[in-house]
């Protein structure tokens, strides 16, 4: 079967996943199974998708800004899953499965050129780096909804606004734990993929590396400043409104560094 | 269906609807004056069942009277009973019949005939009063079944709606808002700040929410110690209280102080303290015991008084909007019960089971050979006939209608009729 077909259905289902997750929203005592099916059906295309797309490149489809968005929304929609079962928090499907939905359906949208990996692309420490690198984004973006969520919930609580979306949101005190779970879990793959990357580069590279290399640690420092911040009284709001910050320069990384400033990160 | 079961289904009642607070105290009961009218009424052939649900807002008695005449039956009784004029009653009392009277019952046990619309505590005394009248030897079939499935009405509409999630209580309103800054509360610690009848309500609210050993402060230290005594909470003394300040993640204030009793440098020095973990203060004073400028402080949530009392405002609009579709349910339910009711009926009940004897026949036969079965269905027939006979015409014969039903309801189980 076509591996966009595959990306199509697991878009579909991920919509499906979407309507069905404010339906909880709306009334929560409906079953929660058939969200977990559709969000689970939904990866299990996508993987497919890209297994499809692997096999024909030879190598983990992250080449293009199209694949390796695909892989981006592939992971980040892995990550609600785990929450799904680790924490049964549904309330945060309907803020979080748009931007599953928008990565998966940029992926598909944007060119894919079906060239071959270059060689030195190969090797499994190269996947490793590109791939925890995807990962740590997934947490980060996670933390960007978790932050949005946070601030909304604080207002209608400073407003004593209680109405539905107040009534449904978790408490403050979870989505800051949430949002610290999220951030250490991107924090420490980054960091992960940095060094795998920086080991790779020294084998490939004849010069230092490059501007993604430098906004890498630009994320790193600024998540790793929230996560001190918020050990120091920063609990809350301002913790919030940093990891939207650190959101921004991931999106500024993942655009605008990889597509103009960064020679060795450019999508080709 | 069967009308005449149904008229004779009939509700004698009293309301804060209808009622004033005057009668209503008259024609209460207590649980022991339950069982003892309940025991009378039967006693007296007055009714064949009963059943009484008496609460501060209602007295109502649900029977089913041996013909339609239950009205007057009852208001002579309880005239007699609690010496009250037969006119007064009349007056202010409310007389429902069959499905009438099936569907206020299922409206009351849902909280939709409360005065607090959706309340919970209802549903409990409902099934309270069945309890009761079970002791009293007052229910059989009809009761049995009438009351049980205004519980499953009344657990449904909770379910399936909202009309009871939205708190009503500025105490339980408060601590939504605790909740939903701290999430569990069990693992919080929460200071009452005054020991009167606002700041009880709320230390007892803070243990039913989880929290475990509020600590209460007082001017008289005797007040704290005796209210933490009888919630399991800590008295601190007045002297104390700045030092319990940024220990306390809710702080409930109710005193008659004039001033505030927690200022604004008093919280920012309480959340440097706490590196900045938030607090939440509920203060429920007029004047106001906490500065309201300490909103302003960095994660210090601040609710006074009329900042809950305009939530409970708008959660009563919000339990309103649910009333549509609990009345849905309770519809349904009321359709179920009547059809269980009509299917009570002596010659409906005999109907289906001559089909049922029927169909045990025909399955019989048609394991016999092709050349037997005319022979043999005579047979069966005549077999089946002479069974059920005489059980049949005894049940027909009952003269007392509630033992009647109950044999009728007998059979519809063993025989398994109500399957179809």
């Amino acid at each position: 079967m076509d591996s966009h077909l595959l990306g199509w259905f697991a878009v579909a289902l991920y919509l499906g996943a979407e309507a069905y997750s404010i339906l909880s929203l709306v009334r929560p005592r409906v079953p929660a199974l058939p969200g977990h099916l559709l969000v689970g059906g939904g990866l299990i295309l996508q993987f497919a998708e890209l297994e499809t797309r692997a096999r024909a490149l030879h190598s983990v489809p992250y080449r293009t800004i199209g694949g390796s968005l695909a892989l981006f929304g592939w992971m980040l929609g892995l990550s609600y899953l785990a929450l799904l079962f680790r924490h049964r928090e549904r309330a945060v499907g309907p803020f979080l499965i748009p931007f599953v939905i928008l990565f998966s359906v940029l992926g598909l949208l944007l060119p894919q050129p079906g060239l071959a990996a270059r060689s030195d692309t190969r090797g499994a420490l190269f996947a490793l780096h590109v791939t925890f690198a995807i990962l740590a984004y997934a947490a980060f973006t996670f933390s960007f909804v978790l932050s949005l969520l946070y601030l909304i919930q604080k207002r209608q609580l400073r407003r004593v606004h209680t109405g539905l979306l107040f009534s449904r949101l978790p408490a403050l005190d979870v989505i800051a734990r949430l949002n610290r779970t999220s951030v250490s879990i991107g924090l420490s793959v980054l960091g992960v993929s940095v060094v795998l990357g920086a080991i790779w580069a020294e084998h490939v590279w004849s010069r230092l590396p490059d501007a993604k290399f430098g906004s890498a640690i630009l994320t790193l420092s600024v998540y790793g400043f929230l996560l001190w911040k918020d050990r120091r009284g920063w609990v809350g709001e301002r913790v919030a409104l940093l990891s939207i910050l650190g959101f921004t320069l991931i999106i500024f990384s993942y655009t605008v560094v990889n597509l103009y400033f960064s020679a060795q990160h450019a999508f080709r | 269906m069967s009308i005449s079961e149904e008229a004779r289904l009939a509700l004698l009642g009293f309301s804060f609807r209808g009622a004033g607070a005057p009668v209503r105290e008259r024609v209460a009961f207590t649980a022991d004056e339950i069982r003892e009218a309940l025991t009378s009424l039967v006693k007296r052939g007055l009714i064949s069942e009963g059943v009484i649900v008496s609460t501060c807002h209602r007295s109502e008695i649900y029977s089913l009277a041996p013909d339609e005449g239950a009205r007057n039956v009852l208001t002579r009784f309880l005239s007699e009973w609690r010496g009250l004029d037969q006119a007064e009653i009349d007056g202010s009392c409310f007389y429902r019949v069959g499905g009438d009277a099936v569907r206020h019952l299922f409206r009351v046990a849902s909280g939709l005939d409360s005065l607090a619309l959706g309340e919970s505590e209802v549903l409990g005394q409902v099934r309270q009063a069945l309890s009761l009248a079970r002791e009293s030897g007052s229910t059989r079939a009809v009761m049995q079944r009438l009351f049980e499935s205004a519980v499953a009405a009344g657990k449904r509409v909770r379910a399936e709606t909202e009309i009871a999630r939205h708190p009503l209580s500025v105490a339980s309103i408060g601590f939504e808002l605790a909740r939903k800054v701290f999430g569990d509360l069990s693992r919080r610690s929460v200071l009452v700040i005054g020991a009167g009848e606002t700041g009880s309500l709320f230390a007892r609210h803070a243990v039913e929410a989880g929290v475990r050993e509020p600590v209460i402060v007082n001017r008289t230290e005797s007040r704290a110690r005796e209210l933490a005594a009888s919630v399991g909470g800590r008295a601190v003394p007045w002297s104390g209280l700045a030092a319990a300040v940024p220990l306390a993640d809710v702080v409930v204030s109710a005193t008659s102080s004039p001033q505030h009793v927690v200022t604004r440098d008093q919280v920012e020095s309480a959340m440097r303290e706490r590196r900045g973990r938030p607090m939440l203060f509920l203060d429920l004073a007029v004047p106001r015991d906490i500065a309201p400028d300490v909103t302003e402080v960095y994660n210090v949530f601040s609710y006074s008084i009329d900042d809950l009392e305009e939530v409970a405002n708008d959660n009563r609009a919000r339990r309103a909007q649910e009333v549509p579709v609990a009345e849905k349910i309770v519809d349904e339910e009321l359709e179920n019960y009547l059809a269980w009711l009509s299917n009570l009926s002596v010659v409906p009940t005999v109907t289906q089971l001559r089909r049922r004897m029927e169909e045990l026949r025909d399955l019989e036969l048609d394991r016999a050979p092709a050349a037997e079965r005319e022979r043999l269905r005579g047979l069966l027939d005549a077999f089946s006939a002479r069974i059920l006979h005489e059980p049949l015409r005894r049940m027909k014969a009952e003269p007392d209608p509630a033992r009647k039903l109950d044999r009728v309801e007998a059979v519809r189980h063993l025989f398994d009729l109500d399957r179809e």
